[in-house]
């Protein structure tokens, strides 16, 4: 007797009915129901993919940046302007915390104990990630917990973790549409609520006689005053009493690879927390 | 043999290339398979969407629209007279 396949012997299962589509539907909603059913493993089975996609990712970086001897000076001159920019903001926070001291006078400074840290590596980031977003490749087993804040180069604040697996924590970051965090900006620090535009950007309103101009830095609160990012433009109709900041953050989302993340036992993401679901 | 390529890259993309680049590779393997941008869009919120950030998964409302085009293109031009 000859023998035939399941696909021609089974009407139910037919090569010929089911097309690239269906069959793409049907393994992506596979994939959803692991993700929302088994979560660990789910992250442990694709993070390679994600790996991956970042060896892919630096792999073509590096190819389009230069060539030969061009592409180490391009390596070193790329190292040395984040190594600015740290640096930077590292300065913009000590003569913050200088200025908030010498207001201050008479009051000893307290020490703040600082709590333990956890470096972890970003798989997925913008503008792969299209929520504004990171994933990260550490998780409950490294002692990540929801509610820490991630920090990037020069200890300036991303986002709040939100949710944790065994090995993976996403960060949904100050910049993602619908998240709101309080900050001050300008000279005289004029305290504002930031919200996040998506793509990196946030927004915030407020009052024309505040005198806000292009250039100035926003902050944030944690240890001190930490410089978030700069007002790059100041949207307004003239008769109106309010005006819009445009903020860019200090850091390029884009191109994060490490955070770290901290438990600061600030509340600076209130509206993350209090939404927090029991979905991983 | 289009077909199949079209689907796995825009299914692909998704971990590889920056989203809008993924959104554009679905709207081209709309034209052989409607069902890739339902697809693509539900494997977006597979893997990026956090609920505690965002409320409405976007990606698979999106994509259940391109589909939704697709299908009635698809549908128009099988009973059109060209």
């Amino acid at each position: 007797m000859k023998k035939t396949s399941l696909a021609k012997r089974n009407a139910l299962i037919s090569a010929t009915n089911l097309s690239w589509g269906s069959a793409a539907l049907l393994g992506v909603i596979l994939l959803l129901v692991l993700r929302v059913s088994l979560p660990d493993i789910f992250w442990t089975l694709t993070a390679p993919a994600f790996r991956a996609s970042d060896a892919v990712a630096a792999a073509n970086h590096s190819f389009f940046t230069n060539f030969s001897d061009a592409k180490s000076l391009a390596e070193k001159n790329e190292i040395l302007v984040r190594e600015n920019a740290s640096l930077a903001f590292e300065n913009t926070i000590l003569h913050k915390k200088i200025s908030s001291l010498s207001a201050l006078l008479g009051s000893s400074e307290k020490q703040v104990a600082q709590a333990p840290s956890i470096i972890a590596h970003v798989i997925a980031r913008p503008p792969m990630s299209p929520y504004d977003s990171l994933v990260v490749a550490q998780g409950a087993h490294a002692g990540v917990t929801p509610g820490m804040e991630a920090f990037g180069a020069g200890g300036v604040p991303l986002g709040v973790v939100a949710s944790v697996t065994s090995n993976t924590a996403r960060i949904v970051l100050f910049s993602s549409s619908g998240v709101s965090t309080t900050g001050w900006v300008g000279k005289n620090n004029t305290a504002i609520v930031l919200n996040g535009a998506g793509a990196g950007v946030l927004t915030a309103s407020l009052p024309r006689s505040a005198d806000i101009v292009v250039g100035d830095t926003v902050f944030v609160p944690g240890p001190g005053l930490i410089p978030v990012g700069v007002v790059s433009r100041v949207d307004g109709d003239p008769s109106s009493p309010v005006v819009v900041l445009r903020i860019l953050p200090t850091q390029n989302l884009f191109s994060v690879t490490d955070v770290l993340l901290r438990s600061t036992g600030s509340a600076l993401f209130t509206s993350i927390l209090t939404a927090t679901t029991t979905r991983p | 043999m289009m077909r199949g390529i079209a689907t796995i890259g825009a299914l692909i993309s998704v971990v590889l290339f920056p989203w809008p680049l993924s959104v554009a590779l679905a709207v081209c393997a709309a034209v052989y398979e409607p069902l890739v941008p339902l697809a693509v869009g539900i494997l977006f919120d597979v893997f990026y969407f956090t609920p505690q950030g965002t409320t409405l998964p976007f990606f698979t409302i999106a994509g259940a629209v391109g589909t939704g085009v697709a299908l009635f293109v698809h549908s128009r031009l099988r009973t059109g007279t060209l």
